[in-house]
């Protein structure tokens, strides 16, 4: 197991400069400059080359040069759409945020998730099960923004439950993580409900039965056990996508993340907060999938990792 | 306990590290009322010349104070750091301010007329390259000084100078060519390159505030390698750093949450204030703003954004809170007037280059249904560039602008070599896909095809591909939108010189250059703003751009609970004339 983390902390130095190489460029083949304003008055040219020259705009070279540089220092430049905010300060005011929401829709989602399973495997076919499935549909194919607006609108604005949105305190949590949670919980649902319905009828469940294991026994410390795997391989790239935030949720419920980054940072081709951007997501993705191994390598033994 | 149990709540733990949550601001402690206002985007910055966004000059004007304003009731400039309006030698090049004696910094220093000047300078460096350097250039000395430094920093690499060295040297090369003298701390004299008309409006704009010489110095960047000065935007983002003149002094600031201002001690009007605190909330998604605003965790919702669905019902409403007026911008459709057009194949004439099609097009556009039908917002239709009503002292001339008339249309496009519309070819209206510009576009292209018989393509790209194709002319008809920029005719006109950075259109007309040059150099103002009217008249009879609406703004108040906001065509704001009765 030592080896393997070993060789992934080796990888990870590796992969991240062929992300950077290819996002560097692609960024710099978009067009448009970063530095003009959509409407009204734009500068007049020198003003605009002299800020091309301050931000190494005006070559590929010293743009490398002085990033890596600056990323080496911990300084992962300026934001050019946010003037006067630094990517590093947006991400460090953003990114605790947007994971501790993405944590609470995991678990949103894993709770949610393995209930809606478990109770499709236990009866197939029955209403019960009916029902998951239905719940879990509707988790696949409801927008976010949809979801989000009408648990907004009903939740804060007419029962006044829980704050409209803002990031106050805990109870601002509850309505984005449902949100958030409920695609992943669908996806659980059924990852669980098809690992138990192959596990069921296994041998080895019918002789831990005989055994005198009482069904709910069998279920949760065997069964569930084994069908569960599949779950955790899903959980590495699931908690790396729903940690770095969601555009969506974060702007229905007015929630200061970094989602919201993604898009507009490639549509305002700011440069120095795309490449932080996508440079702490494919870390994020990287970690999250080492961990994800090294689980599943504890929970079931028999899967060799150093091989 | 199953051992994945364990590796799942693990994983929470080690992962629910730092949540970041802000609790709300609280109301003022001296119960002198707090004012909770929703802005749609985050503060980027409180750097006065480092932004040109409407949302940072809000709060930076809380923050800091320049030398006259404008008050939003009235209208009319007053002095604010100055203790009157300047006097102005008889050339109309020398302004003398003199400062008022009790106008203080936030740390109850004076505030000095080398204050200006140290804010001014930044302004004018390409060190800092401000969006706003352009209206520095007016003042004597300005874009050589500017020219002067870009040299020195481009040869900084081969001189060996130390970065230091070559600082003091522009400093004293500023001090020497720039026209801004400080005879005394109370006194600041300004010399201009020309006569410029509107110099008082520009000493109330927000690029022109001065800053707190004495502890952004502290902060400056001298970069060794490039020889660059710069200032840390550190300085400008935390309570501790940022020294202001206005009548707030930074509190808090949580970006893209919230930001707390509260009254400075030392704010020479403290006693007129009515209110001690004002909480900016970031809302970004209009639904979440509405529902904020209508439970009552706001008071004031400016800026609504007029491309909201909901927009049009709550102008049609009637309801007391909510306010729609007209803005000082107008929105328009560009024609590029070049001879030829550079398209996919190859370069190919114009037909947009004969000012007879770009009358007949605009001719055939009616706006009045475009406004009430498509937009549904019941826009002022426009007939000129510069939205009536909004420049005191100049009055644009509709009577020149083009109206609804199809028949004509017909006629002038039959004149212009056309008579089968059909003939008409290769144009297409170039929009960005988001901002809710491809309603009015299909639209406009469908009066063209049934008033015209001219088939027109609707062509929607994302937004920095727009702006560079409609700079480097690669369009034939591309939309616009304008807002001036302070108060005076030229903010808009001088957009369509022959050599303005911004002529994306590229119209070129000696005689209109000519008439705005002769305006420019006119002192009496009402022969120069007759001679602007004339101008503006003769590039509408050209059409290089169809005018379509003015711009309007929308905010909700309750007008019963918050009083002393005056919404007015220039968003200009006072913040500490706005009162609100006590909350229970």
């Amino acid at each position: 197991m030592l080896s393997l983390l070993l060789s992934r902390l080796i990888q990870l130095p590796l992969i991240l400069a062929i992300v950077f190489s290819v996002t560097f460029g692609l960024v710099w083949v978009l067009p448009g400059s970063p530095l003009s304003r959509n409407d009204g008055r734009q500068p007049p040219v020198e003003v605009q080359r002299a800020m091309e020259r301050r931000y190494n705009l005006d070559s590929p070279t010293r743009f490398v040069a002085g990033y890596l540089n600056g990323v080496l220092h911990g300084d992962f430049g300026p934001s050019l759409q946010y003037r006067g905010q630094s990517v590093s300060g947006i991400l460090s005011k953003g990114l605790p945020v947007s994971m501790s929401l993405g944590v609470a829709a995991l678990a949103v989602a894993l709770f949610l998730g393995t209930l809606a399973g478990i109770a499709g495997a236990l009866k197939p076919g029955s209403m019960l099960d009916g029902g998951s499935l239905t719940l879990t549909l509707i988790g696949i194919s409801l927008p976010n923004f949809v979801t989000g607006t009408v648990l907004l609108v009903v939740f804060a604005g007419l029962l006044k439950w829980v704050p409209i949105g803002g990031w106050s305190g805990p109870r601002d949590m509850i309505l984005p993580a449902i949100t958030l949670g409920l695609a992943p919980a669908a996806y659980i649902a059924r990852l669980v409900r098809l690992g138990l319905a192959d596990v069921m009828g296994s041998d080895y469940l019918r002789t831990a039965r005989a055994k005198g294991a009482s069904h709910s026994r069998a279920l949760f410390r065997h069964a569930l056990k084994v069908a569960y795997l599949p779950v955790l391989s899903f959980l590495g790239p699931a908690a790396a996508s729903v940690m770095t935030g969601s555009f969506v949720v974060e702007k229905v419920f007015n929630i200061p993340g970094v989602g919201e980054y993604f898009v507009q940072s490639v549509l305002n081709k700011d440069q120095f907060l795309i490449l932080g951007i996508v440079l702490v997501y494919a870390t994020l993705l990287i970690v999250f999938n080492l961990l994800v191994d090294l689980a599943y390598a504890w929970i079931d033994p028999r899967i060799n990792l150093d091989d | 306990m199953p051992k994945f149990l364990i590796v799942v709540f693990a994983f929470f733990v080690t992962c629910f590290a730092g949540c970041g949550f802000e609790a709300p601001a609280p109301e003022a402690e001296n119960g002198g009322g707090t004012l909770r206002f929703i802005s749609g985007a985050p503060i980027d910055t409180l750097d006065p010349q480092g932004t040109s966004w409407l949302i940072d000059f809000r709060m930076i004007e809380c923050l800091f104070e320049p030398l006259l304003r404008v008050d939003p009731a009235t209208q009319q400039l007053e002095p604010a750091v100055a203790d009157a309006l300047p006097t102005v030698s008889d050339d109309g090049l020398t302004y003398t301010f003199s400062l008022r004696p009790n106008a203080r910094w936030s740390n109850g220093d004076g505030v000095k007329s080398t204050d200006f000047i140290y804010a001014w300078r930044r302004a004018m460096m390409p060190d800092m390259a401000a969006d706003y350097s352009g209206l520095f250039q007016e003042i004597d000395g300005a874009e050589d000084f500017f020219a002067w430094r870009t040299q020195q920093l481009a040869n900084f690499e081969a001189s060996g100078d130390s970065a230091q060295d070559a600082w003091d040297e522009a400093k004293t090369h500023f001090a020497q060519t720039v026209g801004l003298a400080a005879p005394n701390d109370a006194t600041l004299v300004i010399r201009l390159r020309r006569p410029v008309a509107y110099f008082n409006e520009l000493a109330a704009f927000a690029a022109f505030m001065p800053l707190h010489e004495a502890s952004a110095t502290a902060f400056e960047d001298i970069d060794p390698a490039s020889g660059n000065v710069t200032l840390q935007t550190a300085y400008f983002s935390s309570p501790d750093t940022l020294v202001g003149n206005g009548p707030y002094q930074l509190t808090k600031w949580s970006f893209k949450q919230q930001m707390v201002v509260d009254a400075s001690p030392h704010y020479w009007a403290k006693a007129q204030m009515k209110n001690q605190r004002v909480v900016m909330q970031v809302v970004s998604d209009p639904v979440n703003a509405l529902l904020r605003y209508h439970n009552h965790e706001a008071d004031w919702y400016p800026g609504v954004p007029t491309a909201m669905p909901q927009a049009a019902e709550l102008v049609d409403s009637n309801r007391s809170d909510v306010h729609y007026g007209s803005a000082a911008g107008t929105y328009f459709y560009l024609f590029n007037c070049q001879p030829t057009i550079n398209g996919p194949s190859g370069e190919r004439d114009n037909p947009l280059a004969d000012s007879r099609v770009r009358r007949a097009l605009s001719m055939a556009v009616d706006r009045n249904l475009l406004v009430e039908k498509v937009t549904r917002l019941n826009q002022p239709v426009a007939a000129t560039f510069v939205p009536p009503n909004a420049i005191p002292g100049y009055t644009p001339p509709v009577e020149a602008g083009v109206a609804f008339d199809p028949a004509a249309a017909k006629a002038l496009l039959a004149q212009a070599g056309y008579p089968d519309g059909a003939a008409l070819t290769g144009l297409s209206i170039l929009c960005n896909s988001e901002g809710g510009h491809d309603k009015p576009a299909l639209a406009i292209a469908n009066m063209w095809r049934k008033h015209l018989g001219v088939s027109v393509q609707v062509e929607l790209v994302e937004k920095t591909a727009f702006r560079e194709r409609r700079r480097n002319q690669g369009f034939t008809i591309a939309r616009g939108g304008w807002f001036g920029d302070y108060r005076d005719p030229t903010t808009f006109l001088d957009m369509l010189r022959q050599s303005d950075g911004n002529n994306d259109a590229k119209y070129a007309n000696p005689t209109y250059d000519a008439l705005l040059q002769t305006a420019a150099d006119q002192l009496v103002s009402t022969t120069r703003a007759a001679q602007l009217a004339q101008a503006e008249a003769l590039m509408l009879a050209d059409q290089p751009l169809m005018p379509l609406y003015h711009y309007t703004n929308l905010e909700l108040f309750d007008p019963e609970k918050v009083q002393g906001i005056h919404p007015n065509p220039w968003n200009v704001r006072r913040f500490e004339a706005v009162s609100i009765k006590i909350r229970r």
